[in-house]
Parts: structure tokens; sequence; C-alpha cells
């Protein structure tokens, strides 16, 4: 278990760190469960900017819905640790 | 009724500097923008230098996220930051009233293209950055300026090469005195990037010199030295700057283009375009030749290219001809930005009392009909009307006639 | 609209006397024209680049294109693909308008005063990606540097000018999907200043992978079908093509006895500054656009009998710009016919508000206007009359040709009979 949550937390941060990048601000000023179009104040371009280097960063793969319906930090973190466990579900246990 | 147009502002962003009066200054002293190059290099490396800026964004636009703008788009938008600046529109006013915005390229982002394009090849087509494609299109980086400062009047974005500049602020011009627009940022802009030093390079366009600038009109010249750069000046209608309180650096009394459809392979009909062209834009200005103070010349240091220019000042100006000042020797060949920057120099010249001359210039060329060029700046005692020549490597040319303030 | 007819009138005007499209329809105003009424597809599966690793397949291509015909001063072969397509048109228009060859002392014209301005989104972007394919595969030593000599947009304006030695003012705007009203609205000032007696103005633009992957990437490709206005709409459909017209002064045209199919009598630009690849949401550039354009024409919304729309087929600018017609139009705005003939050839890019222009042209000539086809449902936010899918007769005095761009641009331009100046 402690090694997953230990994942989760480096996704989390990584995830920030695209997220960051695409917006303009720095990645502590992001919070856990921010909202992207509320709380981030992001436009439609972006989100997608984010879809496509979440993407391509952890290799995902997953159909285009998936990614459009991400709202939140902890939507698109919980998208990824989603599809990792799926893809190696022995690292997940280990 | 035609109304009359004044420059009421100016933002630069050169190799040689970014505020007028140290552009002006280091083109009076013979000074070349050109640096070993930076992130890339040339496979044949003939050529290791060209005219980079060292440009931070951050510097002329402190908030913002500069994320979704290319390089581009950010030296466009920060040389309207500095325009705007200059001529006193700040946000407020440009909440009130439309501000306009024509900008002269040859490429937009030929980098941001090539990558987009790249990325699909590489990662695959769901993998492109949505972000280049915004940039992809032309008018990028003219849309992402509108966008930046709010400028919501007309926006329009001419290509050309050396004469885009000048085209886009002929065009902000008619629009102002036909009562289009009354307030429009005329310039441009282009970055400096692999793809577009490599083609100019492999086009043999390039001088391959090191640790000296082109040399326009130079016995010697070989090619331009290619640059980027991004400016623009604030164009508006005489009557509402006095009204709200602004003041004018200059005038543009006339100006013409045109386009030679040998594209320089009749040489005999590239010379009469151009000299068609510069005595229209004079006869617009309702100037004569001899009324003229001095010429700034687009003399980029290609070979065939200066000559045909010379040859049109000759049959324009004859024995008549002012001092003549040639600013790529220092600032190189940053298309876009080109005429708008030697317009920036112009009317920095009218405020210094001197104007740059043929930077560059070492040996003269007996086989140009200009027998006076000079390496030395001149003294400008009185300002007057100064003919900006515009011409491209591939068949369009442009004059505009700059006069100061009355 | 009765009272006014007859009364002719002082504003200003530029004659179109000469129109040549190269479409994914077809070739030729004719062929164009009769296309468009007929209701035909030019839609097919792409063909110029293997589009298996796509979620899209289904592109305008103009197909089978000889572009050797139309050059007898340049090598075809040396100028990109949308430059080809734009000197084709080019030399179509001058036919068209009876200045084939343009024979300037026949014609009683003087190439410095014959000039060109056209529009494009991405100029010759199949040179870049030669550029790319090289640049991963064979590598660059051989490169030629055509990303420098080929490739710079304006050199489409520039390749027609050197076809037809036109030696006049030779603009290029690429003003993304507006570009050809935008290059129209530029020739209309040219020409009234009296700085040219002839312009070509247009738009091209090339099929390319670039175009494509991206409209793909933002998701905004129609899987089969364009149906703009329809509630079941799912995108848009890249496209390619080229349009030219002639365009002169109308004292010169009727001068030289030239057919006149319509009038140019006022155009209108303006920029959203809001979002480079969404318009805004109350489409207030749009309206702006639109009013000026009645404006400087000197027309009343209510005067306007057709509106050729820029109807791209996407959900969210067939809303937009429905609701930016209802802000000018009025109660009107759900009768006066607009429709789409990106329905059938899809969205040529740059040249579409150019191809968009000959329709107008033609529909005051002819007075029958294209029909938007594929519609089947209504849809209540886009409460307009699309013309759905036949064409329609109509006595059409005043057109307003639409169109929307990347970089919020947003251009309208005014088109008459010739009867009414």
């Amino acid at each position: 278990m402690e090694a997953v949550q230990v994942e989760a937390i480096q996704v989390r941060d990584q995830i920030k760190e695209i997220i960051a990048n695409v917006a303009g601000i720095d990645a502590d000023a992001i919070a856990d469960n921010a909202s992207f179009m509320e709380d981030l104040q992001l436009d439609s371009l972006s989100l997608l900017e984010i879809g496509v280097d979440v993407d391509y960063a952890f290799k995902l793969g997953v159909p285009e819905e998936r990614l459009q319906e991400l709202r939140t930090v902890q939507d698109t973190v919980d998208l990824v640790m989603q599809t990792l466990e799926q893809r190696h579900p022995a690292a997940a246990v280990a | 009724m035609k109304r009359r147009v004044v420059i009421t502002g100016v933002g630069a962003l050169s190799v040689l500097g970014d505020d007028p009066s140290s552009i002006h200054r280091s083109l009076c002293e013979g000074r070349h923008g050109r640096r070993p190059l930076l992130g890339f290099e040339l496979p044949s490396r003939t050529v290791s230098e060209a005219g980079q800026i060292a440009f931070e964004a951050r510097r002329y636009l402190p908030q913002g996220n500069l994320r979704p703008l290319d390089r581009t788009g950010q030296l466009v938008t920060s040389a309207a930051q500095l325009a705007l600046d200059d001529s006193g529109w700040d946000a407020e006013r440009r909440r009130e009233h439309p501000v306009g915005l024509t900008l002269g390229t040859m490429f937009g982002s030929v980098r941001t293209i090539a990558a987009f394009d790249q990325r699909a090849l590489e990662a695959g087509p769901q993998y492109v950055k949505p972000f280049d494609f915004a940039n992809s299109v032309i008018n990028a980086a003219a849309g992402q300026t509108a966008i930046w400062h709010h400028l919501w009047g007309l926006n329009s974005t001419l290509t050309g090469g050396p004469t885009a500049g000048a085209q886009a602020m002929a065009y902000a011009a008619d629009l102002i005195s036909i009562g289009r627009a009354s307030s429009v940022l005329a310039g441009g802009g282009d970055e400096l990037c692999f793809e577009s030093l490599f083609s100019a390079d492999q086009a043999g366009l390039l001088a391959p010199g090191r640790g000296e600038g082109a040399r326009p009109f130079d016995r010697q010249r070989s090619g331009m030295s290619l640059s980027e750069g991004a400016a623009l000046l604030m164009l508006e209608e005489a009557s509402g700057v006095a009204a709200r309180g602004g003041r004018a650096y200059g005038e543009i009394l006339g100006h013409a283009t045109a386009f030679d459809p040998s594209r320089g392979t009749d040489r005999e009909l590239g010379i009469e375009v151009l000299t068609r062209t510069l005595k229209q834009a004079l006869e617009e200005a309702a100037i004569d030749p001899g009324e003229v103070t001095a010429i700034s010349a687009s003399a980029l240091g290609s070979p065939r290219v200066d000559a045909c220019e010379a040859q049109a000042l000759d049959r324009v100006f004859g024995a008549e001809l002012p001092p003549v000042s040639a600013v790529k020797g220092g600032l190189g060949e940053s298309l876009g930005a080109s005429a708008a920057l030697q317009a920036v120099v112009i009317l920095e010249s009218w405020r210094q009392g001197r104007m740059p001359g043929v930077v560059g210039l070492e040996e003269h060329d007996d086989t140009l009909p200009l027998p006076r060029l000079s390496a030395e700046p001149f003294a400008v005692k009185v300002p007057g009307p100064v003919l900006l020549v515009a011409v491209g490597l591939d068949g369009n040319v442009g004059a505009m006639v700059l006069a100061p303030a009355t | 609209m009765n009272k006014r007819r007859g009364n002719k009138r002082r504003g200003r005007a530029i004659a179109v006397t000469g129109l040549g499209a190269i479409t994914p329809l077809g070739s030729g105003r004719q062929e164009v024209w009769q296309g468009f009424l007929s209701g035909r597809s030019g839609i097919g599966p792409v063909e110029s680049f293997d589009t298996s690793a796509y979620n899209v397949h289904v592109g305008a291509e103009v197909k089978g294109f000889d572009p050797q015909p139309y050059f007898r001063r340049l090598e075809s072969s040396a100028v990109g693909r949308a430059s080809q397509l734009a000197v084709a048109a080019a030399r179509q228009a001058l036919d068209d308008a009876d200045l084939e060859d343009a024979d300037f002392e026949k014609d009683g014209l003087d190439p410095f005063r014959c000039g060109v301005a056209m529009g494009t989104t991405s100029g010759e972007p199949l040179e870049v990606e030669h550029f790319n394919d090289l640049r991963a595969v064979a590598g660059l030593a051989e490169y030629g540097g055509e990303l420098m000599t080929r490739y710079p947009s304006h050199v489409i304006a520039a390749h027609i000018a050197a076809e037809l030695g036109f030696a006049g003012p030779n603009t290029m705007i690429p003003a993304a999907c507006a570009a050809g009203n935008y290059a129209m609205g530029h020739a209309f000032e040219v020409l009234s200043s009296g700085r040219a007696d002839l312009m070509l103005a247009g738009g091209a633009d090339a099929f390319s992978r670039i175009t494509y992957t991206g409209f793909a990437r933002l998701g905004a490709i129609a899987p089969d079908v364009c149906r703009p206005f329809d509630r079941q709409r799912q995108g848009m459909i890249p496209g390619e093509g080229a349009a030219v017209l002639v365009l002169e002064p109308l004292d010169r045209a009727r001068a030289r006895g030239a057919h006149i199919y319509a009038l140019i009598t006022g155009y209108g630009l303006s920029c959203d500054a809001h979002h480079m690849t969404a318009a805004h949401p109350e489409g207030s550039g749009a309206v702006r656009a639109m009013e000026e354009a009645l404006r400087s024409s000197g027309r009343r919304a209510d005067e306007v009998s057709y509106v050729s729309a820029h109807g791209t087929g996407t959900p969210t600018n067939d809303r937009l710009e429905s609701r930016a017609v209802a802000r000018v139009f009025g109660e009107r705005s759900s009768v006066v016919p607009m429709s789409s003939v990106k329905s059938m050839i899809g969205h040529t890019m740059g040249a579409a508000s150019a191809i968009e222009g000959l329709v107008c042209a033609m529909a005051v000539a002819d007075d029958r206007i294209p029909p938007t086809i594929n519609f089947q449902e209504p849809d209540p936010e886009c409460a307009v009359d699309c013309v759905a899918n036949q064409a329609r007769s109509l006595d059409v005095q005043v057109a307003m040709s639409n169109a929307y761009a990347f970089g919020g641009n947003n251009a309208s331009v005014i088109f008459e009979k010739p009867s009414a100046h």
C-alpha cells in the first residue's frame, strides 16, 4: 500500500508540474483538489493541452472522451493511477 | 477628405537593444548585432553567427501566462507593450476606444509550425500540442497581441520579406486616412530560428563572415545577416491626438507599394518598378525629390538587391541625392521588423540631430551610382522629410515618406 | 427594399467582372456554381496522406488537378500547391473577365496598376512537411532552402503576379479562415483610393496533414459529413482550394463593356481580442464586422436578401454565428436565407471566403442561392433558414458574406446588383 501512496504523490506532483507549465503558474500554488476552470481559470484549449501532456507523459492511451471528462487535479490523478494499475497490477501491490 | 496620419509612439526590440536611443547610438557607432548562435547550430557551419536577441518576455510583460505565446508572439506582444506605453494608450483608454493592429511578417512562426508537425511525426498525431496549432496560423502573433492587450480594433497580418512591415504601415495609414480606423499599431516582427536561418543559408542568401555584420552597398557584400526583432509604431489620426493631449513624433505623408513580376531576373524591370514606386510615394506626399533630406535605404547586403536599389535611387534623385542611411549592417535583416525599425531610427534621428550612415560600409562599390556613401553618421540640422525604402528578395517593393510632426 | 430599387446610390462600388475557382466540387465558375446549386458533395476519404493513425478519415480534396495549362511563364512544378491552385483560379478569373492573357495594351491596362491581394491560412504548409520528412529520414544536407524561397505565404500573391506580369500593389493577408474577405476588403480600398485599376482578390490553401492533424486534435472534424446548423452536426471537414475575383472600378468596368456579375459595396473587419481558437461567446466581433459592412455599403440589415454563412458545422461556430446574426438582423434573422456551402466542399480555409465571395456574386447575378446540404434536424439554438438541401430561386439584391477565423478575426463583405448604382 505504501508504494502506491508514494506513487500517487509522485503522479500528483508530475501532473501539477504539467498544469503549472500550461497555466504559467507555480506548481506549489495548485491545490490537490483544484478545479481547472473555476479555481485555475483555464480555458478549453489549455485543458486540451494538459490532457495531451498528461496522456503523453504517462503513456496512457486512454480514449479521448476520458480526457475530456477531467475537471480537477484529483480527477486527473485518479485517471492516471487507475490506468497505471490496470496496466501493471503487480506494481500496485509491490 | 483624407485625414492626416501621425506617429505617436514606438516600441522596438532589436539585436541592438530595446529602446530607440540605444539602437540609434549603436548604429551611429557602427556596431552590429551579430553573435555566435545560441540554442542551435547549422550543419554546414559556414554560418555560425546571426542576429539573435537575448530576449526575456517577462521584462516587458510582467503579468499573465506567456505559455500560449510562441517566440514570435512574445516578441510582437512585447513590442506592442512598449509602443502602447510610449504613446500613452493605457488599459483604460484601450477599453474605451478600439486600437487596431497591422503586422508585417515573413513567417509568423515557421518554428512553431515545424515543431507541431514534427511532434505528429515522432509521437503520433494524437500528441500534437494544441497551443502550437493555435500558433501555427500565420496571423497568430497579431491575434495573441490583440488578446494580451485587448486591442479590439481591426487586426490584419500582411506577409512579405523585408517589405512586410512597410506594407503593414501603409495598410494602416490608408485605413486611418479614409476613416476606417483612428488608432492602429503598425509594424512587424519575425523570430530567428533554425528553420529560417538554415533555409536562408542553403538558399545561398547569407553573408558568411564572422565578427562582422552584413555590408550593404559594399563592394564585398555577399549576402544578408539574418536577425530577429519586432517593432511597432502607434499610428493615429492627427486631430484625435491633439484632442487627447497626446504628442506626435512624425507624420506619414505618403507611400506606395509595387511588385517586380520578374522577381529580380529582369534587371531593368526591377529598377523601373522600384523607381516608379519611389516617385509615386513622393508624389502622394506632395514633395519634390529635392525636398527629401535623407534616405533610409533597404540595402541588406545582397549583391543584386542592393544594386537595384542604388540604381533606382539614382534615377529618382540623380545629382541631388540626399545623405543615405542604411541600418541593416547593424540590425541585420529582421524581415517583418525591418521597415518598422527603419522608421524608428528615422524618428530617433530627428530627436538626436544625427542619422546613422551606411552601417558596415567599408569598401566603396564603383559599379553603384551612389558616389558619396559613408559609414559615418550625418548631421540632421533641421529635421525634414525622409524617404524610407523597402525592397524584398523576391519582387515586393515599398516606399514611404515620413516627416517630422508639425 | 422595393422602394429603393432603381434608386441609384452614390456610395463607393467596385465591380466584380471575373470569377475563377478550383474547389473539391470542380473547377471554373460554371462547374463550381452548378455544383453548388445541385447540392453535390465534394467530400470523401482523404487520399493525399495516410489517416490510419487518426480517428477521422474524410476530407475535401481537389482531385485530379493539373496546374500545367494555367502556367505560361512560371514552371508549375517550381511552386507549391497553394500557389498552383491560386494561379489556376487567377487565370480562370481573368479569362472569365475577357482579359485572358493579360494583354495590357489591348485591354488598355497599365501593368503597374494591376495588383493582387490574396488570403491564406497556412501558405504553403506542404513545404514544412517536406522539410520535416527530409529531416526525419534522408537528412537535410541536400536541402535547397525552400522554406525561405517557396514556403513564406506571400509567394502565393507573388506567383500570381509573376505569372501574369502584374507590377501593381501585391498583398498577402494570412487572416486564417477569414482571409479571402480580408483580401477583398483590401482590394476594395486599393481600387477606391485609385492606387490600381484592376485587382485580383481571393484566397488559397492546400490540403495538408498539418492542418488536418490540428483540427483532428481539437476534435473539430466531423466523422462523415458536414451538416451546418443541424442539431446533430459533429464538426467541420478540412478542405482545399482557391478562388479569385477580378475587381475593377465600376466606371472602368462599364467603359470597357465588361460583364458585371455584382458590385462589392462595402466590408467590415473586427477583432474579438478574446481567444485564439474560440469565438467570443456573445459573437460581439462578428456583430461589429456585419454592422460595419452594412454601414460602409449604406445598407440596412433588412435590405439583405441572402447571407453566405461562415457555417463550418462545428457545434460552437454555428450556435454563436446564429446568435450574432440574430443580434444584427433582429426578428428577420430566422427568415433571411443563410446557407453554408461548406456543407458541400468542407472548410477550404483561406480559400473559403473567396469561394463564398464567388457564391455571393453568382447569387446576385443569377438570382439563385445554394443550399446547406445534409440538413435533417433543426437546432433551436440555430434559428436560421439555412436553405435546407435544395437550391432556391430568390431576387438577390444584396448578399452578405461572413467569415470568422483563428485569432478572433472577423470579416463581412457586401455584394449588390450592378443596377443599384
